[in-house]
C-alpha cells in the first residue's frame, strides 16, 4: 500500500522538483539568494543605488563602464536612506554606491563645516577611513538637497533665500523623507534661524508625493533634489542656500575600502570627469520623458555617446 | 534582545504617548482607518454574502472573484490608486489607503457570510418554510441569527488582516503605527522597528480579544460553532459546507 | 504596451526572481507545518502553544520582520534570506491553522480501524491521515501561495521585492504602465502556481475531485 502511494507520489515531486530547477535556471543573471561576494574578487564588485532614478542611473553608467573594462558588475537596486548602505557597505552587500559628497561628510563627520566642493573633496578621506571606506574623485555635477516652493508661495511671501522663510515659519509644513528632520532641523535653526515649523515624512525622495503635496498646498515647503525634471516643469522656486548649510553636493563614488585598487580608481574617474551638472539634467529629464526609457538604456546612450562605450 | 527591552521602555513611558507623532496620535490613526475599512467592506460584503448563501447562486462567481482579488499584490495596488490620484491632481490622502483595505477585507467577510447561511441545516430552512415564512422573513429571523457566530468570525479575521495591513499607510505618509517601521527602516533604528512590532501585536491580539467575545455572545444558545473535529457523524443531509462551520482556530 | 517588449528582459527577470523568493517559502513553509500541525491536532498543550505562537508572528507586519531579521539571524543587511525566513514563517502561520483543521478532520473512526488493521504510527500518517487531509491541506495550501506571491512585492522596500521593483520604480517615473504590468505579472505567476498545485492536487489526490469547503486560509490571509 505504501509503495502504491509512492510510485504516485514519486513522478509528481520529480516533476515539481524539475520545475523548481527550471526556474531557479531561469533565474539567470545571479542567484537572487546569493548576497554578492564582496572585495574577494578583484574581478567582481556589486554596485548598489537608491530608490529614485538618477541613482539607478549613476550606478549603470559606473557599473557598465567597469563591465566593458572586465569587471563583472552585479547590482542591488532599491537599498534605502544613506544609513542603510553605509551598513551595507560595511557588511559587504554592496562593494560601491554612487553618493553625493557633502552628505557622505556629514554622515561621517556630523560636526564637518567645509561647504565648498574642493574642502568637501579634501576631507572625505580622512573623515571615511573610520568607517573603513573610501572614495575616488569627485565629478563637476552636484545634485543637492534643495527647499524648494511654488512660484506663487515665494511671490506672496517674497521668498529668495532660506533665510526668508524664518519669519513664517509658524504657519509653514516641509515635507520630506523621515531622515531630513534629524538630519537638518537643528542647522537650519543655527544657519538659517529657521524653526518651529512643521514637518510631514513623505518617503519618496523628492517623488510624486512631495510634488503633488506642494501643489496642493498640503506642504508650503518641500526637499526636492536640484536635478529633478519636476523643478523645471513646474515652475517651482529652489530657495537659495546663500549660507551654504547643504554643503556642496558632487557625485562622488563611495567604495569600501578594501575594495579600492589604483586600476579600479582609474576606471571610476575617467566616468566621473564626464558627468557635469547639465549631463544630469539631460538624462533625468530623458528617464521622465514619456518613452520611460530604463536607466540601463539611458546610460548605455550617454556612455556611448561620451566615447567611453 | 536589548531591542525589545528597549522597545517596552520606549512604550510604557508616558511621554511617547503625547503630541502629534506619539503613540497615542498613531494608535488613533491606525484604529480610524481599520474602523473605516471593515465598515465600508461589511457594508458591501456582508449583504452579498447573505444573499449568496441564502440563494445558493452565483457562489462559484463570487469565489472566483475574491480569489483573483487575493491574488492582487496590495503594495503595487496601492501605489497605483496613489499615482492615479496624483495624477489627478491630489495630493497625498487616506483615500487611496482605504480603498486598498476595503478590498482586502472584502473576501473574508464574504466567506463569513455565505458560509455562515450555508451552515444553517437544511432541515431548519424547510420548516421556516413550512411554517409559512417569507424568504426575508427566512433571512432575517432564522438564517441571519443562526448565521452570527461564522459571520463574527469573518468579521474577526477581517479585521486581524486590516490592522496589521494598515501599516501601509505610512508608506504614502498616511500615518499610523506603520511609521515606525518606516522611521526604522529610513534611520537604521532596529529599536524603532521593534517598538512598531509590538504595538502593532497587541493591538491585534486586543482586537482578536474582543471580537472573540462579542464572537461567543452572538452564538445563540444551543447552536454549536464547531468543533474542530468532525466524528463523521452529521446531519442526515450533509451540509454544503461542512469545513467552514469550524470556529476559528484562533482560540489557541 | 511598447514598454513592455522593450524592457521584457528587465520583467522576465524580475518574474523569475520573484518566483523563487516566494516559491521556497511557500514550499518549505508548507513542509513545516506539517508535523506542527499533525502536532498540534494531537495535544490540546501543542496547538494552544503553536497557534498562540505563530498568532503573534503572524500579527508582524511584513515590514517590520525584514527589518529586524538581519539583526536576529545576524545575516547581511540586503541578503534576500531575511525576506525568505520572514515570509516562510507567514506561511508557516497561515498553514498552520489549516494543517490542524485538516488533520483534525480525518475522522477517528477511521484512524481507529487504521490501527485495527495494523498500521503503526508512520505508517498511519503517510498512507491514511495525510491522504485523507490531503484536499484541506491543498485548499490552505493554494491560498498561501497566492498571498505569498502578492506579499513579497511590500520587500521592494527594502531592495528585494522582485516584480515589487516594477511599483516603487514606476511610482517615481510617474509610470502607470510600469505599475500595472507590475501588478499583472504578479497576478499571473500566481495563477501558474496555483495551476501547478491544482495539478499536484489532481496528481495525489485523484479521489477528491468533488468541491471542497471553504477552505480556513480564505478566511484568514494577509497581504502586508
Amino acid at each position: 500500500m505504501f509503495t502504491r502511494t509512492m510510485r504516485r507520489v514519486a513522478p509528481a515531486a520529480a516533476a515539481l522538483g524539475l520545475g523548481a530547477l527550471v526556474l531557479t535556471g531561469c533565474a539567470g543573471g545571479g542567484d537572487p539568494l546569493d548576497p554578492g561576494t564582496g572585495g574577494d574578487d578583484a574581478g567582481t564588485i556589486t554596485i548598489g543605488n537608491q530608490a529614485f532614478p538618477e541613482s539607478e542611473l549613476l550606478a549603470q553608467i559606473y557599473g557598465q563602464y567597469l563591465e566593458a573594462n572586465g569587471y563583472e558588475v552585479a547590482y542591488e537596486a532599491g537599498i534605502g536612506s544613506r544609513e542603510t548602505f553605509i551598513t551595507a557597505l560595511q557588511d559587504g552587500s554592496i562593494d560601491l554606491i554612487p553618493d553625493y559628497a557633502g552628505n557622505a561628510l556629514i554622515y561621517a563627520n556630523p560636526d564637518a563645516e567645509e561647504t565648498s566642493a574642493e574642502d568637501v573633496e579634501a576631507a572625505l578621506p580622512a573623515a571615511l577611513e573610520p568607517l573603513g571606506l573610501a572614495v575616488t574623485a569627485a565629478a563637476p555635477g552636484e545634485d543637492s538637497d534643495a527647499l524648494v516652493v511654488t512660484r506663487e508661495f515665494a511671490s506672496a511671501n517674497g521668498l529668495e533665500t532660506i533665510g526668508d522663510l524664518a519669519p513664517i515659519a509658524a504657519s509653514v509644513t516641509l515635507g520630506a523623507n523621515t531622515e531630513f528632520e534629524p538630519r537638518w532641523r537643528d542647522g537650519l535653526a543655527e544657519v538659517y534661524g529657521f524653526e518651529g515649523w512643521a514637518f510631514k515624512a513623505i518617503d519618496d525622495y523628492g517623488g510624486p508625493g512631495t510634488l503633488a503635496d506642494l501643489l496642493a498646498d498640503a506642504i508650503q515647503v518641500a526637499d526636492i533634489y536640484t536635478t529633478t525634471p519636476s523643478i523645471a516643469a513646474n515652475d517651482l522656486v529652489v530657495l537659495e542656500d546663500d549660507l551654504d548649510l547643504f554643503a556642496a553636493q558632487n557625485i562622488i563614488p563611495l567604495l569600501r575600502a578594501d575594495v579600492l585598487t589604483p586600476e579600479l580608481e582609474g576606471l571610476l574617474d575617467a566616468v566621473s570627469a564626464k558627468i557635469t551638472t547639465e549631463v544630469l539634467l539631460e538624462l533625468n529629464a530623458e528617464m521622465a520623458s514619456d518613452a520611460k526609457p530604463s536607466a540601463a538604456s539611458v546610460a548605455a546612450g550617454w556612455l556611448a555617446s561620451v566615447g567611453l562605450l | 534582545m536589548n531591542f525589545f527591552v528597549d522597545a517596552f521602555a520606549f512604550i510604557l513611558d508616558p511621554a511617547n504617548w503625547a503630541g502629534d507623532a506619539g503613540i497615542g496620535a498613531r494608535l488613533a490613526r491606525h484604529l480610524a482607518l481599520t474602523g473605516v475599512s471593515v465598515l465600508l467592506a461589511a457594508v458591501v460584503a456582508v449583504p452579498l454574502g447573505l444573499l449568496i448563501g441564502h440563494t445558493g447562486r452565483g457562489r462559484a462567481a463570487v469565489i472566483g472573484i475574491t480569489g483573483a482579488a487575493r491574488a492582487l499584490p496590495t503594495f503595487g495596488v496601492l501605489i497605483l490608486f496613489v499615482l492615479l490620484g496624483i495624477q489627478f491632481g491630489q495630493g497625498l490622502s487616506e483615500g487611496p489607503v482605504i480603498a486598498v483595505l476595503v478590498i482586502l477585507a472584502i473576501p473574508p467577510l464574504l466567506a463569513g457570510a455565505y458560509a455562515g447561511v450555508e451552515a444553517v441545516d437544511d432541515v431548519t430552512v424547510d420548516a421556516a418554510r413550512a411554517q409559512g415564512m417569507t424568504e426575508w422573513q427566512l433571512l432575517t429571523r432564522v438564517e441571519l441569527p443562526l448565521a452570527l457566530p461564522l459571520l463574527a468570525g469573518g468579521l474577526r479575521s477581517a479585521t486581524l488582516q486590516v490592522v496589521a495591513t494598515a501599516t501601509i499607510a505610512a508608506y504614502v505618509a498616511q500615518g499610523g503605527l506603520g511609521r515606525y517601521f518606516i522611521e526604522g527602516i529610513q534611520t537604521r533604528d532596529y529599536v524603532r522597528a521593534v517598538i512598531g512590532a509590538i504595538l502593532v501585536a497587541l493591538l491585534a491580539l486586543l482586537l482578536d480579544g474582543i471580537l472573540a467575545v462579542v464572537q461567543r455572545l452572538v452564538t445563540p444558545r444551543g447552536v454549536s460553532r464547531g468543533a474542530t473535529r468532525t466524528t463523521g457523524t452529521t446531519a442526515r443531509r450533509p451540509s454544503r459546507s461542512s469545513g467552514a462551520t469550524r470556529a476559528p482556530v484562533t482560540e489557541g | 504596451m511598447s514598454w513592455l517588449w522593450a524592457n521584457l528582459d528587465l520583467v522576465l527577470r524580475l518574474t523569475a526572481e520573484h518566483a523563487v523568493l516566494a516559491g521556497i517559502p511557500i514550499v518549505v513553509g508548507f513542509a513545516a507545518s506539517l508535523p506542527l500541525g499533525w502536532l498540534a491536532s494531537r495535544s490540546r498543550v501543542a496547538r494552544g502553544i503553536l497557534l498562540t505562537a505563530f498568532n503573534v508572528v503572524y500579527t508582524i507586519p511584513a515590514l517590520a520582520l525584514f527589518v529586524v531579521l538581519p539583526g536576529v539571524l545576524g545575516t547581511r543587511i540586503l541578503d534576500p534570506l531575511n525576506v525568505v525566513v520572514a515570509l516562510t514563517l507567514y506561511a508557516m502561520a497561515m498553514m498552520l491553522r489549516g494543517a490542524v483543521d485538516a488533520f483534525g478532520s480525518v475522522s477517528g473512526d477511521v484512524l481507529a480501524s487504521a490501527t485495527a488493521q495494523g498500521f503503526s504510527g508512520a505508517g498511519r500518517f503517510w498512507t491514511v491521515q495525510l491522504p485523507l487531509a490531503g484536499p484541506v491541506l491543498l485548499a490552505n495550501l493554494r491560498v498561501v501561495s497566492v498571498s505569498t506571491v502578492s506579499l513579497l512585492s511590500v520587500a521592494a522596500l527594502v531592495g528585494s521585492g522582485g516584480l515589487g521593483y516594477l511599483f516603487t520604480n514606476g511610482y517615481q517615473r510617474y509610470f502607470v504602465d510600469e505599475i500595472v504590468i507590475g501588478i499583472v505579472f504578479t497576478v499571473l505567476l500566481a495563477l501558474v502556481f496555483d495551476a501547478i498545485l491544482v495539478l499536484a492536487g489532481r496528481v495525489l489526490l485523484p479521489w477528491s475531485r468533488r468541491r471542497t469547503a471553504t477552505p480556513r486560509a480564505v478566511v484568514e490571509g494577509r497581504a502586508a
